[in-house]
């Protein structure tokens, strides 16, 4: 009895030892992986997109064997750790992005769409210190809080938070000066020698815009850009609607009244398709609209459809470019695997900014040698790769510094949409030329609508 | 000067624009709300799910359309029914558990409702989350003066007069509209009469859903929707019927109207900034002058 009590004992006493050997050396804990998470609002279309491209880049980045990180020694893999912000609306965003760096400790922050949204979802991450590369939200103040008056509702006094945001995408700023100059270089031309207009005429333009931070900003940022640039455009109407509309025929008839010779849409992919068509449609505005590159999206043309024949859209990224081959062989091996993953489903603008951001982030975690969040950040600072998806004015990817404060330096351009064989098509229109693009980047000229009605001399 | 040549100048001022899109837009909205004003009047129920089931007529519909090749219109029809026995499941197996206790409960319950229907029709809807039911009219359109009324705003109006029409055919001919009428006004008394509540209230909450689900066909063909379109047309709808009168159908027709005149002319006058705090203002104004709404009835 005693032996065999004595034997029992020795046995439990050795398994135990042996469980504790092997949990410090951590047999049984999952292996380390790098979480990156990826913020996108499900509900959306362009959440959809940034969550596809995310696995898109990380699914690739993993069979090529991971990240090296040299401080550990040895390669990790990447895990998705996905944040669903649901529709990406202000009041939906903090509290995911709080729960993946609290809960998830993720080591790094992809993604956001919305200005608004992406505002309240970069504060967790300012607080808690963690590199965000912020590949949506084309206001740039969501770099650069810090410079705004005291008293401004958005204003953050933390120059060191703050310091870990990075902002992966074109600004109102850089796309509101492809459309200003398009409009002024090619557009006015084109009115001038149709219609026979005195060359002293300014272009008319109405600027219908979402009563949102983002709408009011391109309101702005166009005045200012056509001021600055002492370009011949003159704004005659700005005009708003509310986020939660779902007519526009009301805001179209006062765009209507001020007689523009274009219409330009600050809206994002369903609104902006809505008011399109209902312009043409109902309100008799039988302008020229120009659609921002967020509708750069198979949505979009979905529900344009015919109506959004010879009408504008500004865009960084040809995910549908018609040509035999591709003008970035990047883009067209990008548009095809994600087509192949993802049962030919078209990748739209907020995708191929994630897919980017997602080598971005590997090349700054192997450049920093380590998970430590600081030195990741100071990394993406130093940031200087070849340009990917997004075209690039030195054709390298770099982040600002200064009071550009972690911005990049990206070239847009405009299609005009052609309906074609039940379809409809983009055709790049202007510039002529692009950075790292041989020969002519132009497709076609641009030419008015078919039943274009300029506004009043 | 003819009458018929001062319509195009009438028509070609921007005021009188906004007012004739007010009219055409409030038509959805005047069939949603008399079907909230139907299962309101009969059943003293307050369903803020009632918007959601506008939002699954949508989807039904898209789904008739886009894999069973249906024309549009007719896949109104299978909305209508599809929604009507949702209707039917969510009286008999939801409201009709809580009847009679604490109207919390039938609150909360449709509270509850609304999230269900979001999120699985954002699960079974994912990958096409904005979409439009495509209409073989796209793109046609009568030119009224300086505007265009399109096709599918024409029809749409026809058909929710017709729906209406037939609304009004069923409680006024027939014995369930009577037996509908009658439990509106005095349930305790009804049942005394024998007639049997409970398939009224089920047949009265078929209807409502189907009016719902023709409304969101409709909505379907003429503009974009997704899962998350349902909660603004039920306030719209609430504050419809609240204008109009409860339990009245030319209430909610009248006070449909008024909503879209008034929602579509502040939008144009104030650019969209106060369009829904004016339409609310003015139900709030028609409250004040008169409690029972434009056409109200006292009832039970």
């Amino acid at each position: 009895m005693n032996k065999r009590l004595v034997a029992v004992v020795a046995i439990v006493i050795i398994v135990v030892a042996a469980f504790v050997a092997l949990w410090q050396l951590n047999v049984f804990a999952p292996a380390q992986t790098i979480k990156i998470g990826v913020v996108a609002g499900m509900q959306t279309v362009e959440g959809q997109d940034i969550d596809r491209a995310a696995q898109l880049a990380i699914d690739e980045i993993n069979a090529a064997g991971g990240v090296w990180v040299e401080s550990l020694g040895k390669n990790l893999t990447i895990e998705k750790v996905l944040v669903d912000t649901v529709d990406d609306a202000a009041g939906s965003t903090a509290g995911p992005v709080t729960r993946a760096i609290t809960d998830q400790s993720v080591d790094l922050l992809i993604g956001g769409a919305t200005t608004a949204g992406t505002l309240n979802g970069q504060i967790p991450a300012i607080q808690n210190r963690v590199p965000y590369i912020i590949t949506g939200a084309s206001f740039n103040l969501v770099t650069r809080r810090g410079s705004l008056p005291e008293d401004n509702a958005l204003y953050i006094d933390d120059a060191e938070g703050m310091s870990y945001m990075f902002h992966y995408c074109t600004t109102i700023a850089d796309y509101s000066t492809t459309v200003a100059h398009f409009l002024a270089d090619d557009v006015k031309t084109v009115l001038d020698d149709t219609y026979h207009f005195d060359a002293s005429r300014k272009l008319r333009l109405a600027i219908l815009y979402r009563d949102d931070g983002y709408g009011r900003g391109v309101r702005d940022v166009t005045a200012s850009i056509i001021a600055d640039d002492n370009l011949p455009i003159e704004v005659v109407a700005n005009v708003s609607y509310a986020t939660d509309a779902t007519t526009y025929q009301s805001p179209l008839i006062s765009v209507k009244e001020s007689s523009p010779d274009a219409v330009y849409v600050a809206g994002f992919t369903a609104d902006t398709a809505e008011v399109i068509k209902e312009g043409i449609n109902d309100v008799g505005l039988n302008s020229l609209y120009i659609a921002v590159e967020i509708c750069e999206d198979p949505q979009f043309y979905a529900l344009l459809g015919e109506t959004g024949s010879f009408q504008i859209l500004e865009s960084k990224i040809a995910t549908q470019w018609q040509g035999d081959t591709w003008y970035l062989e990047k883009v067209g091996t990008y548009v095809e695997n994600y087509m192949a993953k993802f049962d030919g489903k078209v990748p739209g603008m907020l995708g191929a900014d994630t897919y980017d951001a997602v080598y971005i982030a590997k090349s700054a975690i192997e450049n920093a040698g380590t998970l430590d969040k600081e030195a990741v950040k100071n990394a993406l600072e130093d940031t200087d790769m070849p340009q990917s998806l997004i075209i690039m004015e030195n054709e390298r990817i770099t982040f600002s510094t200064g009071t550009n404060y972690h911005e990049i330096l990206p070239k847009t351009f405009i299609e005009q949409l052609i309906w074609n064989e039940g379809e409809l098509q983009p055709y790049v229109v202007y510039p002529k030329t692009m950075p790292g693009i041989e020969g002519n980047f132009r497709q076609q000229t641009f030419f008015p609508p078919m039943e274009y009605e300029p506004g009043s001399p | 000067m003819k009458l018929t040549s001062m319509i195009p100048l009438a028509i070609s001022s921007g005021l009188t624009q906004a007012l004739l899109f007010g009219v055409v837009n409030g038509c959805i909205y005047i069939l949603l709300a008399t079907g909230l004003n139907l299962i309101f009047g009969v059943m003293k129920l307050v369903n803020f799910a009632h918007g959601e089931l506008l939002m699954v007529g949508a989807f039904v519909a898209y789904q008739a359309t886009t894999i069973a090749g249906l024309n549009p219109y007719f896949s109104i029809l299978v909305s209508m029914a599809s929604v009507a026995l949702i209707g039917i499941a969510l009286e008999k197996f939801a409201f009709r558990r809580v009847r009679g206790t604490e109207k919390l409960n039938e609150i909360f319950i449709s509270l509850g409702l609304i999230y269900v229907f979001e999120n699985l029709a954002t699960l079974l809807w994912v990958e096409n989350y904005s979409i439009q039911i495509p209409s073989p009219l796209v793109g046609l359109s009568i030119p009224l003066g300086d505007v265009q009324l399109s096709y599918d705003r024409i029809l749409s109006i026809v058909i929710v007069i017709i729906i209406l029409v037939g609304l009004v055919l069923l409680t006024k001919k027939t014995k369930i509209g009577l037996a509908m009428r009658a439990t509106s006004q005095k349930s305790d008394a009804a049942m005394l009469m024998g007639i049997n509540i409970n398939k009224v209230y089920t047949f009265t909450f078929a209807v409502g859903a189907a009016l719902a689900g023709a409304a969101g066909a409709l909505y379907g063909i003429i503009l974009n929707f997704n899962p998350t379109i349902g909660a603004l047309p039920t306030i719209k709808a609430f504050a419809i019927i609240i204008l109009g009168g409860l339990g009245s159908i030319p209430g909610a027709v009248i006070g449909g109207l008024l909503y879209g005149i008034a929602e579509n002319v502040t939008g144009y006058l104030s650019n969209g900034t106060w369009q829904n705090a004016v339409a609310f203002a003015l139900l709030i104004v028609v409250l004040v002058i008169r409690p029972t709404g434009l056409f109200g009835e006292k009832g039970e």
